[in-house]
């Protein structure tokens, strides 16, 4: 996007430089030794910080669990996370509870995600909800940059939030914003661009089109050389099972390697995490061998 | 002799008649999930789905990606980002289906060295071959301006919806002029609208239009390819 005006080109680089205060910040490199992934470089400043990593299952995979100490995103509040998971290696990223958005007035607050994974690393993102109370504005932009053998996971639930006279939907606006590149070697190329907003006072978001009269939106982003339409098949059959009002596609493909989104609506946070739950589980089992991911958190 | 505004305003209207060669009539574009599932089933329910459709796929992708081309994004950036967007595979298909076909008849019928440029990126494979964009070439090329552009691709789009609505669900010819009515204060609210987004709104997507357009690829009996 370097020719294009610059409005315009700020639509696929990478998140810019922080013209914001930031309130906290969290960087981790992973590499593999021996076998066992490894955080080699680790740093974090203000309010965002990791617990200490442990390992799930004997798969070599690390676990580490993102803390928000202040326990929620207010006004103008921006966090950045920079995660680099070196070749080989396995991280799983998930949260210590659920993201609260709580009021903004005048201002949004603000996540941004930088991810790059080598050559044969794993990332399996795995976060608690996200919940937008009554006049919060929230942007979460994820860039991810993968390598042609790279596997990604990334599940997400979002939950309508609700205010104080119990009434949903009545934040102001939401933006989750995930750009997945390949890096071929030749160059980088754009893979997916998903981007959701909800402006509740712009547009009747509870109706046909939008929400179809569920509360609760969730996604699972795949991406990984083993990706194909008998996948999908397998994990739409999965699905079925769920009371949910699910959709799955594959994205074009970039170098070999190729995206698989599921998306879904249903009523509550805990049918949806079932769902992915499940959905996570079989790529876990096809091709790690692991269990099911169970992170007794709650 | 005709003026320049009068000859970019037939050749408009060739581009946007709904006879225009592009396919439009095999596509619904996700509608046909809803009249699966019993939810789009007269001229009411279509309305609802309609005005979705206009207001949030056709403003954030279609709408929004004609508007950078006349700003001078170049065409390959676009065409990408296009691509990338499109996560329903049947729908990112009808777009670069149509989009094939609109090259081919804008190069026989509205030469300009921007459209052999757009076609050459799409022979050479490294571009998909977008309808909008194809569209917004050939518009440009012609002088037409912007908002003209917009209004006259929207409401092209919502005649061959309609019209495929019509003989879907079906619905009498009046029906369908009644939809066509007031879909173009739709129209006009979208291209109003198209004017103030960001490039962060590039391609936002509304869950239940995407999720139905999924599941449109596993739909047993079904008329259309989209």
């Amino acid at each position: 996007m370097s020719s294009g005006p610059p409005e315009a080109a700020q639509a696929v680089i990478s998140p810019g430089p922080a013209d914001r205060p930031e309130r906290g910040r969290l960087e981790l490199l992973i590499t593999e030794r021996g076998g066992k992934s490894i955080a080699s470089r680790q740093f974090h400043q203000g309010g965002l910080r990791v617990l200490r990593p442990h390992y799930l299952d004997d798969s070599g995979q690390v676990c580490y669990v993102i803390v928000n100490p202040g326990g929620a995103y207010l006004g103008a509040d921006l966090y950045v996370i920079d995660v680099e998971v070196g070749s080989g290696a396995k991280l799983l990223l998930t949260t210590q509870s659920a993201m609260k958005i709580y009021r903004t007035p005048g201002s949004f607050a603000e996540q941004r995600m930088t991810l790059r994974l080598g050559e044969g690393a794993q990332l399996e993102l795995a976060p608690d909800q996200l919940i937008a109370y009554r006049e919060a504005s929230y942007r979460q932009n994820t860039h991810i940059t993968v390598r042609p053998s790279s596997s990604l996971m990334m599940a997400e639930v979002v939950t309508p939030g609700w205010s104080p006279d119990g009434s949903s939907f009545r934040y102001e606006e939401l933006r989750l914003r995930n750009e997945i590149h390949v890096d071929t070697g030749a160059g980088t190329e754009l893979l997916a661009l998903d981007n959701l907003l909800v402006r509740p006072p712009l547009d009747d978001v509870t109706g046909m089109g939008f929400m179809e009269g569920f509360s609760h939106l969730g996604s699972l982003i795949v991406v990984d050389p083993r990706v194909d339409q008998a996948l999908a098949d397998e994990l739409h059959a999965v699905t079925q099972d769920h009371d949910a009002f699910t959709g799955i596609s594959l994205t074009q493909s970039v170098a070999g390697t190729t995206g698989l989104i599921v998306r879904s609506l249903a009523n509550s946070t805990e049918g949806l995490a079932r769902l992915l739950g499940a959905c996570t589980a079989l790529l876990r089992h096809n091709w790690n061998g692991q269990d099911r991911l169970n992170l007794r958190k709650h | 002799m005709l003026n320049t505004a009068t000859s970019y305003q037939l050749a408009l209207q060739q581009l946007t008649d709904s006879a225009l060669p592009t396919g439009a009539f095999a596509h619904s574009l996700g509608f046909e999930t809803y009249i699966e599932r019993g939810l789009v089933h007269d001229e009411a329910s279509f309305g609802v789905w309609l005005s979705a459709f206009v207001s949030q796929q056709l403003t954030y992708s279609d709408g929004l990606g004609i508007r950078f081309l006349y700003e001078g994004v170049p065409v390959a950036e676009l065409d990408a980002l296009l691509t990338a967007q499109l996560l329903p595979r049947q729908l990112r298909e009808a777009s670069i289906k149509m989009g094939t076909r609109l090259l081919e008849i804008g190069d026989e019928v509205f030469p300009s060295p921007e459209l052999t440029a757009y076609r050459e990126l799409v022979t050479a494979g490294r571009s998909a071959g977008h309808q909008p964009l194809g569209f917004a070439v050939v518009a440009r090329s012609l002088g037409v301006p912007l908002p003209e552009a917009l209004a006259a691709y929207l409401f092209a789009a919502v005649t061959s919806l309609t019209q495929n609505a019509v003989r879907a669900i079906p619905l009498g010819q009046n029906a369908g002029q009644r939809l066509l009515r007031k879909a173009s204060d739709g129209v006009a609210a979208a291209v109003e609208r198209v004017g103030q987004l960001t490039p962060d709104d590039f391609g936002a997507v509304s869950p239940g239009l995407e999720i139905s357009q999924m599941r449109h690829e596993r739909q047993r009996a079904r008329m259309f390819m989209s």
